[in-house]
C-alpha cells in the first residue's frame, strides 16, 4: 500500500527500531541512502546497512538478516515483482519500498499490511482498480448449496431447476473467463513498459524537509539523485525541469538565510547555487576542448567521428575566438578573459551550428575556495567509482567507495573518481567512432543491434549495466545523427557485451528509440523474457532494470533471431 | 666502577619511554643488590677498623662506598617504582584481563600488585553512581555521540549486543552501533569507524 504521511507512517514507526537497509547499485540509491543515513544518525536509530547488486542478492541478503530484523527498507529495488511471493517472509516482517522503477507490481500495490510504499500517489502510476484485478472465489459455493437444497424435490421438478442452475452456472463460468481475459490484457498493458519515477533521494529529503532535519549536505544529495535520473537517461524532459523547479525552491529557501552583506559566510561553508550552465561533461574539470570532443551532445552535433566533423569542430571554436592552445589546457588555467563570458559565447556560437540546447539547467556547489562541482560532475565520478573494473575490488568494495565519494570530507576520492570518469568518457567516445565507421550496427527489422566483440579496446568497462547503457544511448543518438534511413531512426536499439569470458557470457541491454519527445518507456524487459522462454536459453534476470540481462554467449543467435519473431 | 648496573636498569626503562613494560630485570636487580652488598660489608669491616683502630684515612673511602650504596638504592627504588606505575596504566588500558605476552613480563610480585589494585579500582567504583556503581575506565574524553557508524573489513560472523540482538558482520556492511560494544573489535581491526 502506499503510505500516505511518510513521517507518521514511516520514520515514527521504525524510530526505536532496528532496520536493515538494502540499497541497490546505483547513483540515486547511494544518494537516497546517505540522507537517511544522516538522518538515523541524528535520531540514533541503529541500522545495518548491506548493499544488494540483484535480486539472488537480495534474497540472500533478507535470509541472513530476517532473524534478528524485522523492518526492512528497500531503496531503489524491490518494487517491481511481487515481493512477498519472492522472499517468502514471516508475517511479521515490514518492507518498507522507495523505488524508481515503474510500474509498482500490483501485489505491492494492495497488500495492505507488510509491503509499504515510499512513492508519491500522483507520480504517474495508473494502477488498476483493485476489482479489476482481484475477485473473491466464493460464487462456486452458491451453485452446489442450490442444488442440494432442490434434490429433496420430484424428478420432473428437479430436472428444471437443475436446467435453470445448470444455465446460470454457464452463465457464471462465461463471465468469469471473460473477466479473467480482461484481467490479463488490463495486466499486459500496465506491466509492458518499464520506467522510471521521481527520484528516491528526492523522496527522502522530503522527509528530511518534513522532520525539518534537512541540510544542505542532504540537498545537495537530493539533487545529485535527480541529475543521475538525467545523465542516465531515466527520465524525461518535461520531469526534470519540474523537478528541478522544486529543488530550486529548496535550494533558495537555504540560501536566503544566512548571507547578508555584514555577515557574509565563511568561505568554507557550503554553497549551492542555481546554474545555467553547458552541457559539456566535466569541462571544468577538464580541458575545454576534451570535454567538447567527449560529451555526448556536442560529438553527435558535429559527428566528430568524422574529418569533416572535426574540421567543423575547428571551425566553431574558431568562430568563437578562442585560440586553440588555451582551448587544449586544464580549464583552471584558461585566460581568465575568455572564462568571463565563455557561457554566452559558446551559446551564441552553438546556434549557429545547430545546437539548441548547449544549456542546462542545474546546480553547482562550491565549498573552500578550489571546490567547485557540478551535479553532473558528480554524478559521472560516482557512477565510474561505482563500475571500476578493478581486478581485486569486488562490488560492494566499489559501492562503499563510491558511497565514501559522497562525503565533502572524502574530496580526494571525488577527484579519482573524475578521473576515471574522464578514461570512461573517452573510451565511450572512441567505441562509438569505432562502430559507426565500421558500421558495427545493424538492422535486425524491429530493432538495431550490436555486438561488441571480445578484443574491443576497454571492452572490460563495458561489462558493466550502468557503463553499458551509457554507451548504448550515445551510440543510438550517433547513429541517429549519422545514419540517411529514415526508418532506421526511429529504431530501438538492442547492445550485447562480452561479460564473464571464463563463463562465457554476455551482457544484454536494450533501449527504446531515440526522439526529442521520447517518454523513456522501455518494452525490452518483457521480451527479453518470453524471447528466453521461447527458446529456453540460458539467461540470467538478475538486475534491477529487466531491460538488462545476462546471457550464455552460445544462445546469443538463436535469442536474438526470437526477439526479431516476438517483435515484428 | 660502582653503580653502573644500577644505570643499566634505569637505561633499560628509558629505552621504552611510550609505556610498554619490559621483561623483569631479575638478573640485574641481583647483581645490584650483590654490588650493594659488597659495598655494605666492605663499609662494615671499614668501619670497626676505623672505630677500633682509629684510622681517619678510612672514612673517605666509607663515605665513597655509603654514597654508592644510596645511588643504588635510589635507582633500584626508581625502577620498581616506574614499573608499577606502567602496570597501573595497562590497567587502563586493557581492561583487567591483561593479554599474556604482558603478563609474561611481569614478576609474581608485580602481578600480585596488579590484582590488588584492580580490587581497589573496582571497589572505588561500584561506590560511586548510587548503588549500580560507574564504569570510570570507559570514555577517558567525553564522546561526541552514543552511537558511531561502523564499517565491517572482515567477515567476522554473528555480533552480539546489548539486548540480544545479533548483528551478522559480512564484509562491507555498515552498521549504527553503540559505541562502547564497537571499541573492541575496532581495536581488533574487524571494523573501521567511518567518519562522514
Amino acid at each position: 500500500m502506499f503510505i500516505a504521511d511518510i513521517r507518521k507512517d514511516f520514520y515514527e514507526v521504525v524510530a526505536n527500531q532496528r532496520v536493515v537497509l538494502l540499497v541497490a547499485p546505483d547513483i540515486d540509491a547511494l544518494c537516497a541512502c546517505k540522507i537517511l543515513q544522516a538522518l538515523f544518525h541524528c535520531d540514533q536509530i541503529q541500522y545495518t546497512l548491506v548493499p544488494v547488486t540483484g535480486w539472488q542478492d537480495l534474497g540472500t541478503a533478507f535470509l541472513e538478516h530476517k532473524e534478528q530484523f524485522r523492518y526492512f527498507v528497500l531503496i531503489n529495488c524491490g518494487a517491481n515483482v511481487d515481493l512477498l511471493e519472492m522472499l517468502q517472509p514471516d508475517d511479521d516482517s515490514i518492507f518498507f519500498i522507495c523505488d524508481t522503477h515503474r510500474p509498482v507490481d500490483v501485489v505491492n500495490v494492495y497488500n495492505d499490511t507488510q509491503i509499504k510504499l515510499l512513492i508519491k500517489q500522483d507520480d504517474d502510476l495508473s494502477v488498476p482498480s483493485y476489482d479489476d484485478i482481484f475477485r473473491d472465489e466464493d460464487e462456486e459455493g452458491e451453485d452446489s448449496g442450490n442444488e442440494s437444497d432442490e434434490g429433496s424435490e420430484p424428478s420432473g421438478k428437479r430436472r428444471r431447476f437443475d436446467e435453470g442452475a445448470v444455465e446460470r452456472r454457464i452463465e457464471r463460468q462465461r463471465a468469469k473467463r471473460e473477466w479473467e481475459a480482461r484481467r490479463r490484457e488490463i495486466l499486459f498493458d500496465y506491466e509492458q513498459y518499464e520506467y522510471h519515477g521521481t527520484s528516491a533521494a528526492m523522496m527522502f529529503f522530503e522527509l528530511a524537509w518534513v522532520l525539518t532535519k534537512d541540510t544542505k549536505d542532504m540537498l545537495w544529495w537530493a539533487i545529485i539523485g535527480l541529475t543521475d535520473q538525467w545523465v542516465h537517461d531515466k527520465i524525461t524532459n518535461m520531469k526534470y525541469v519540474t523537478d528541478i523547479a522544486t529543488m530550486q525552491r529548496h535550494v533558495s529557501r537555504h540560501n536566503h538565510r544566512n548571507e547578508d552583506e555584514e555577515n557574509s559566510l565563511s568561505i568554507d561553508c557550503m554553497r549551492i547555487s542555481f546554474e545555467y550552465d553547458l552541457r559539456l561533461t566535466l569541462y571544468q574539470h577538464w580541458s575545454l576542448y576534451e570535454s567538447i570532443y567527449n560529451s555526448c551532445y556536442t560529438s553527435c552535433s558535429f559527428k566528430l567521428w568524422t574529418l569533416n566533423g572535426q574540421k567543423k569542430l575547428q571551425e566553431f571554436l574558431a568562430d568563437m575566438g578562442l585560440p586553440l592552445k588555451q582551448v587544449r589546457q586544464k580549464f583552471n588555467s584558461m585566460d581568465m578573459s575568455i572564462k568571463e563570458n565563455l557561457r554566452d559565447v559558446i551559446e551564441e556560437s552553438s546556434n549557429k551550428y545547430g545546437m539548441k540546447d548547449i544549456r542546462i539547467q542545474t546546480f553547482g556547489v562550491h565549498f573552500g575556495f578550489k571546490n567547485r562541482f557540478l551535479a553532473s560532475d558528480m554524478v559521472h565520478a560516482t557512477a565510474a567509482l561505482l563500475e571500476s573494473a578493478e581486478k581485486d575490488d569486488s562490488e560492494t568494495d566499489n559501492f562503499i567507495k563510491a558511497l565514501d565519494a559522497l562525503s565533502r570530507s572524502n574530496i580526494d576520492r571525488l577527484h579519482s573518481g573524475i578521473a576515471l570518469a574522464k578514461k570512461k568518457l573517452i573510451a565511450i567516445q572512441q567505441t562509438v567512432a569505432s562502430c559507426i565507421c565500421t558500421n558495427l550496427i545493424l538492422s535486425q527489422g524491429p530493432f538495431l543491434y550490436c555486438y561488441l566483440m571480445e578484443g574491443t579496446p576497454d571492452v572490460k568497462l563495458f561489462s558493466k549495466p550502468m557503463a553499458l547503457t551509457l554507451l548504448c544511448k550515445y551510440l543510438l543518438k550517433a547513429f541517429v545523427h549519422s545514419t540517411r534511413n529514415k526508418r532506421c531512426k526511429l529504431l530501438p536499439l538492442v547492445m550485447a557485451a562480452p561479460k564473464d569470458v571464463e563463463k562465457g557470457t554476455v551482457i544484454v541491454v536494450g533501449i527504446p528509440p531515440e526522439s526529442e519527445t521520447s517518454d523513456k518507456k522501455n518494452f525490452f524487459g518483457r521480451a527479453f523474457e518470453k524471447a528466453a522462454e521461447s527458446t529456453s536459453s540460458r539467461t540470467l534476470h538478475d538486475h534491477f532494470d529487466t531491460s538488462i540481462i545476462e546471457l550464455k554467449t552460445e544462445d546469443r543467435s538463436k535469442f536474438l533471431d526470437a526477439l526479431i519473431t516476438l517483435l515484428s | 666502577m660502582f653503580c653502573e648496573k644500577a644505570i643499566e636498569l634505569i637505561r633499560e626503562l628509558h629505552r621504552m619511554s611510550d609505556g610498554q613494560l619490559p621483561a623483569f630485570n631479575e638478573d640485574g636487580l641481583r647483581q645490584v643488590l650483590q654490588e650493594m652488598e659488597a659495598l655494605y660489608e666492605q663499609n662494615q669491616s671499614d668501619v670497626n677498623e676505623a672505630k677500633s683502630e682509629g684510622r681517619a684515612k678510612l672514612i673517605p673511602s666509607i663515605k665513597l662506598r655509603h654514597c654508592c650504596l644510596l645511588r643504588n638504592q635510589r635507582c633500584v627504588t626508581a625502577y620498581l617504582y616506574d614499573r608499577l606505575l606502567r602496570i597501573r596504566a595497562l590497567r587502563w588500558e586493557y581492561g583487567s584481563v591483561l593479554p599474556a605476552n604482558v603478563r609474561f613480563h611481569m614478576c609474581a610480585e608485580e602481578l600480585q600488585w596488579f590484582s590488588q589494585y584492580k580490587k581497589s579500582l573496582a571497589s572505588f567504583m561500584r561506590s560511586l553512581g548510587g548503588n549500580e556503581g560507574l564504569d570510570i575506565t570507559q570514555d577517558m574524553k567525553p564522546p561526541k555521540s552514543l552511537y558511531i557508524e561502523v564499517r565491517c573489513l572482515k567477515d567476522h560472523g554473528e555480533f552480539e549486543i546489548d539486548d540480544g540482538t545479533v548483528i551478522l558482520l559480512k564484509k562491507n556492511s555498515q552498521h549504527f552501533l553503540p559505541r562502547w560494544k564497537c571499541e573492541q573489535l575496532i581495536r581488533q581491526g574487524v571494523l573501521e569507524h567511518v567518519v562522514s
